[in-house]
This record gives C-alpha cells, structure tokens and sequence, in this order.
C-alpha cells in the first residue's frame, strides 16, 4: 500500500494485489495513509496452493486489475 | 471548565497543599484549628498523598481538582457552598483567613503572613500537557493518526495540507497552545471562507495557524485578517480566483509589531522573519485548506506570485515622517490594525539623484504610471512602500502624507490621447471615446502610503493591485485587539 | 508511535487523495509488475505477465528485497521513471 501510496504521488496508476485476509488491514491502512490505493483481492490461503491454483487465481484476477489501473 | 467526571466539592472549607511548599507545611497547625472547629470539609494534596499526616487528605497528585479550580497557589482556602465555589484565599495571611472563616484567632504565636507557592497545576513545565489532558475535549477537529511507517511531514504533504513547504505536525498540543493567544472560545465561528463557504472556527484558524509556523502571539493578527480577508469588500473568492498574479497582501500597523517581533526594517517584503513570513501564510492555509482553494483549481491566477505563499509585513512608524497607513482608514495612532489588500509581487522604484520632492514625486509617478501597463488607468489601486531614504526627502521639504498622495495622484494623470486603443501601435488601452479627457492613474483613495524598508538605499517599492470597487476588492483596515 | 494531528481541512471530504488519472488500455503501455518476494506471489505474477503479453502492454519486472517494508525510495524511482503502470502483488 505504501508503495502503490508513492508510486501514484509519482503520477504512475498502481494496484496492490493481496489475498482476502488483506481485506480489512488495508482498508485501515488507507484511512491511514490518506489514500485509498486500488485493490484487488484473491482467495486466501496462498502458501499452499499448487502452481495450476495459482495461475487460476491470477486468471480471476486479471479482469480486475486491467479494469483498477485503466479507465476504458 | 466545568468537567462532568468532577465531583462537586463538599461544602465548607477546602484547603489545596503541596508538601513542596514551606508555606503548605507551616500552615498544618491552622488546619488542625480548622478541623477541630469542624469547618474544614476536604484536604487536597498536590504531590504527596500521606501529607499532611494525620489529615484524611484526598490525592490530587493527576491535579485534576487544582486544574479545574483554577489553584494558582498553595496553600488555597476554598469555601464552597452548595458544591461551588464562592471564595478563596491564597498564601498564609491570619487576618485574611480569621476574616475568610469567621474564626478569632486563628494561628496564635505563628508569624501573621507568609505567601505561598506557586501550584502546580499552573507549573510551566506542566501546563500543556495539564490543558490537553482536561481541555483536550474542546477540541472538535478530527484527529488524523499517522500510520507508524509514515513520516509525519511527508504525511501532511500527501494529504495536501502544505503550500509545498513543509508544514508543523499540528498535534493537540501545539493547538491547545497556540489557543492561549486569543481569548476567544475555540468554537466560535469567525467567517464563512470562500472557495467553498465553508464556516471557520477559532480552532481551524488555530490549526493552519500551527502548520503556518506561527506563534501563539500571531494568533489575534491572523484571525483579524481571516475575518477581513472573508469580507464582501475584500471579497477573498474574487483575489482568488482571478487569472490575475494576486494575492493578500497584510501591512500591520501599532504597537503590536513590535511586541511580536516584526520586521519594517531591511528586507521588509523579503525572508527571515519569523511573524511576516508566517501570518500571511497562515491566513493562506486557511484559504487552502478551509476554504479548498487550490493553485490550478478555483485558484486560476495565470503565473501568480511568490507572496502567495504568504505576504506580511509591518510598517515602520517609529522612524516615519507621517502618520501610520491605519489613519489612512482613520484609526488612531496606537490603535493594532491590519490592511489586507490584493497584491501582485513588488517591484521597485530606483531614484538615486532626487534631492527635492517635486523631482522623487515626479520619478515615483513616471513608474507609477506603468503599472500593470502604461495604457491602463483606474482599474487598479497600489501600495507605495517609501523607502526611509526617500521619505527623508518629502519629510525634510514638509510634505505629509496628504501632500505625497495628492503630488503623486496630480502627476500620475495622463491625457486620454496617449492611452487610447491603439495609439503607439498598442492594442492594449481605454476606450477610444476616452481619449480626449484627462485621466488619473488612481482612484481617489486608490493609493496607499506605508513607510518600510532599510535605512540606506534610495529606493522604494510598488506593490499594484487587482481589480478595484465593487467589482474587485476593496482594501480592508480591521482592529486586531478584539481578537486578542 | 504513531503521531495523531488535527485534522487543519473543512473536513468536508475524507483526507485522501484522488488515484492518478488511468490511461484507457494497457495496450503498448509499459507495466511494471513488483513483486512483494512473498512465496508462491512470482507465480503468480508469471501468469498476471502472461496474460499481459497476451493483451498487448509491454511488462518489465521488479523485485522488492523484503514484503516487510516499503520498497526502497531508489527502487520505486526506478519503477516510476520505467513504466507507465504498476502492478504489486501478492500479499497474504
């Protein structure tokens, strides 16, 4: 969140990516940091799915993060 | 500050003590006298619990009670009726307190009079944190906490709260403390603020005040110059708003320039002094952050100015050969004013070889006439800020104020055929059925006269103006003391 | 310990402030994909760069030594004066 705070206050478009057990932490840190970065969430658990569950995982996402960092 | 975790006092008398203090200790026999008349209700220790043994004393150690009481000093005797206070004596003084309880003698042998100490709940060291722990809760603004890996001043930076300068982390505490420089309650509501109308309290003021840098001392000159600066007449939405470079512009006049510290000496308009660079800047947060005016938002100035940051300065009276500029809006010398009028950046006016007044009036006037452009008149008013060695030269022929003006506002007329559209290859000018009356530069009152600068140089300053009247801005002389 | 202030604003709108402005597609856009160096986030992030490709931007990668602190100032400076976009992933 920090960085993706930065990055935009350097005119760059981010979006965190985080599993959903980020989901409230970083709507505090949001609060926090004045600026609510763009985010979007995965499945959790991470650390134990196998590679095919991961890349399903960023096939589910992919939509969300093109739609977070563009306005088309 | 009523408190409604306080419980009331008993009624009776009430003694605040301190073991720290000779006097609390010296006084424990009188007490005793008091308790066995039956009158004394409560004991109060400030810093020891178990003092003075043998008294049923009630800790006061958080200073809760003697903050709230308002305890200067110990030993204090209150009396309290019906749970308020309705007396008090302070010190040793055995007339004084016979008289206070209505009890002959009281003392016997001890020596009559001893002053007491200072309490602590009044203790310098302790004041602050004391005000935000009891008054904290007058504070209405909401607290923003800082994530742990923030920096706090890039924080207020990412927040948009800066003029991009790094601004004061304004925590309660430096708020409480700057509100001690005005008596005026924190949630009073001083003006309404333009872009986006929004109603200004005390305490807002207070806050851009804090990030601004300014002293507790500044606070009354900044909230004078909020209030006029959100006039109709000073109409801050239109300074603001205007593609032209404009900004406030603040000249303060009487006594307290000088209690504060400020400049009206060398490098008046310039850096380095703490009350100039910081009151302009202040009433500028508040436009900013209160307001929500913002450079490239509702603020459209095409190129601005470097005083937007903040422009204050003070005028010299002590060495002026005339009145204060105050009088020019008949204020009596003495009396704390500020003017606010809506300023471009100054410029100078170079005049190394006058010695007599008629030829620095007539060098002043040829610059004058160029302002903002040699073919436009009327529109815009202007300050003169004279060098001390220039005023020397109107001052040593005898011209006063009235005189420098009226020789100034006779030699700025310029006839109509010289400034019409068009003429010199110019396209810029007055209207072509102008063209054959005379016309002054300045409206009547449209010039103002400070003295401030250095003591060597022969020079002084233009500071020109925005759109006058009633379409534009009218400069504003307001009293500070009432916000004192 | 987090240092608490007044907030000095209107109050009229929360204290944030508002994303950058996006550009339209991602199509020729260079992007930036850092990568958090949490495990299993690079596979991920292969796949998020596939998937990229695929949809025409250009992606470069980024790596930051620690998910415990923010990236440091010369890395983010790097990532901002190299991609148009920036992706950051993955946290758990």
């Amino acid at each position: 969140m920090h960085d993706i705070a930065d990055l935009e206050s350097r005119g760059l478009p981010g979006v965190f990516v985080a599993s959903g057990e980020f989901v409230q932490a970083a709507e505090v840190q949001s609060v926090a940091l004045g600026f609510a970065a763009a985010r979007v969430f995965t499945p959790h658990p991470i650390q134990d799915r196998t590679d095919d569950e991961m890349r399903t995982y960023a096939d589910e996402a992919f939509e969300a993060i093109l739609k977070a960092v563009t306005n088309g | 500050m009523p408190d409604p975790s306080l419980a009331p006092l008993s009624d009776g008398v009430v003694a605040v003590l301190k073991r720290d203090c000779p006097t609390c200790t010296f006084v424990v026999p009188v007490l005793d006298e008091l308790r066995q008349h039956g009158v004394l209700t409560a004991v109060f220790s400030q810093d020891d619990p178990q003092f003075p043994s043998g008294f049923d004393v009630i800790d006061d150690t958080d200073l809760r009670v003697s903050y709230h009481h308002d305890i200067d000093t110990v030993p204090t005797l209150l009396r309290v009726t019906g749970g308020v206070v309705t007396g008090r004596v302070e010190g040793w003084n055995q007339q004084q307190w016979q008289d206070f309880v209505g009890i002959e003698p009281l003392g016997a042998g001890l020596a009559p009079y001893r002053p007491g100490c200072g309490s602590l709940s009044v203790d310098p060291d302790r004041a602050i944190e004391l005000a935000v722990r009891f008054e904290g809760s007058v504070l209405r603004s909401r607290r923003v906490e800082f994530a742990s890996l923030e920096d706090e001043w890039e924080a207020m930076f990412d927040r948009g709260w800066s003029d991009g300068l790094p601004v004061v982390p304004p925590t309660p505490e430096r708020v409480l403390r700057m509100l001690a420089g005005t008596s005026r309650s924190p949630d009073e509501i001083i003006a309404t603020v333009p872009p986006d109308l929004v109603p200004v309290t005390v305490e807002k003021v207070a806050i851009n005040a804090v990030l601004a840098g300014c002293k507790p001392e500044y606070l009354p000159i900044v909230l004078a110059a909020v209030a006029a600066a959100c006039t109709d007449e000073f109409n801050m939405h239109g300074v603001l708003a205007t593609t032209m470079s404009v900004g406030p512009v603040l000249v303060v006049n009487g006594p307290i320039r000088r209690d504060i510290g400020m400049n009206s000496a060398g490098n008046v308009l310039g850096q380095g002094n703490r009350a100039n660079s910081t009151i302009g800047r202040a009433l500028q947060l508040v436009i900013r952050n209160v307001g929500g005016g913002r450079p490239q938002g509702i603020d459209r100035a095409a190129h601005g100015n470097p005083g937007k940051i903040g422009l204050c300065f003070a005028e010299d009276e002590e060495a002026s050969p005339w009145s204060a500029l105050s009088h020019q809006f008949g204020y009596d010398a003495g009396v704390n004013t500020v003017t606010l009028f809506p300023g471009e950046a100054p410029h100078s006016i170079v005049d190394q070889l006058s010695r007599t007044p008629e030829s620095l009036a007539s060098s002043m006037a040829a610059v004058l006439t160029t302002m903002h452009h040699p073919k436009l008149v009327l529109g815009f008013d202007a300050i003169v800020v004279v060098g001390p060695e220039h005023a020397r030269v109107f001052a040593d022929a005898g011209w006063n104020r009235e005189r420098v003006l009226d020789e100034l506002n006779t030699r700025t007329i310029r006839p109509g055929s010289e400034l019409a559209r068009g003429v010199g290859g110019i396209a810029e000018g007055i209207p072509e059925h102008l063209a054959s009356a005379s016309l002054p530069k300045f409206r009547p009152n449209g010039l103002l006269l400070v003295h401030a600068g250095g003591g060597a140089g022969l020079f002084s300053a233009v500071i020109g103006g925005w759109a006058n009247g009633t379409v534009g801005s009218q400069p504003v002389c307001t009293p500070i003391d009432s916000w004192r | 310990m987090a240092l608490t202030v007044l907030d000095p604003s209107s109050e009229r709108s929360i204290t944030t402030r508002a994303l950058v402005e996006r550009p339209a597609s991602l199509r020729g856009r260079t992007v930036g994909l850092l990568d958090i160096s949490k495990p299993r986030g690079n596979v991920f992030l292969d796949q998020i760069e596939a998937r990229l490709v695929e949809h025409g931007a250009i992606v470069r990668r980024y790596r930051k030594p620690t998910f415990t602190k923010p990236a440091p100032v010369d890395l983010r400076h790097e990532i901002a004066t190299q991609c148009e976009v920036v992706i950051e992933a993955l946290a758990d």
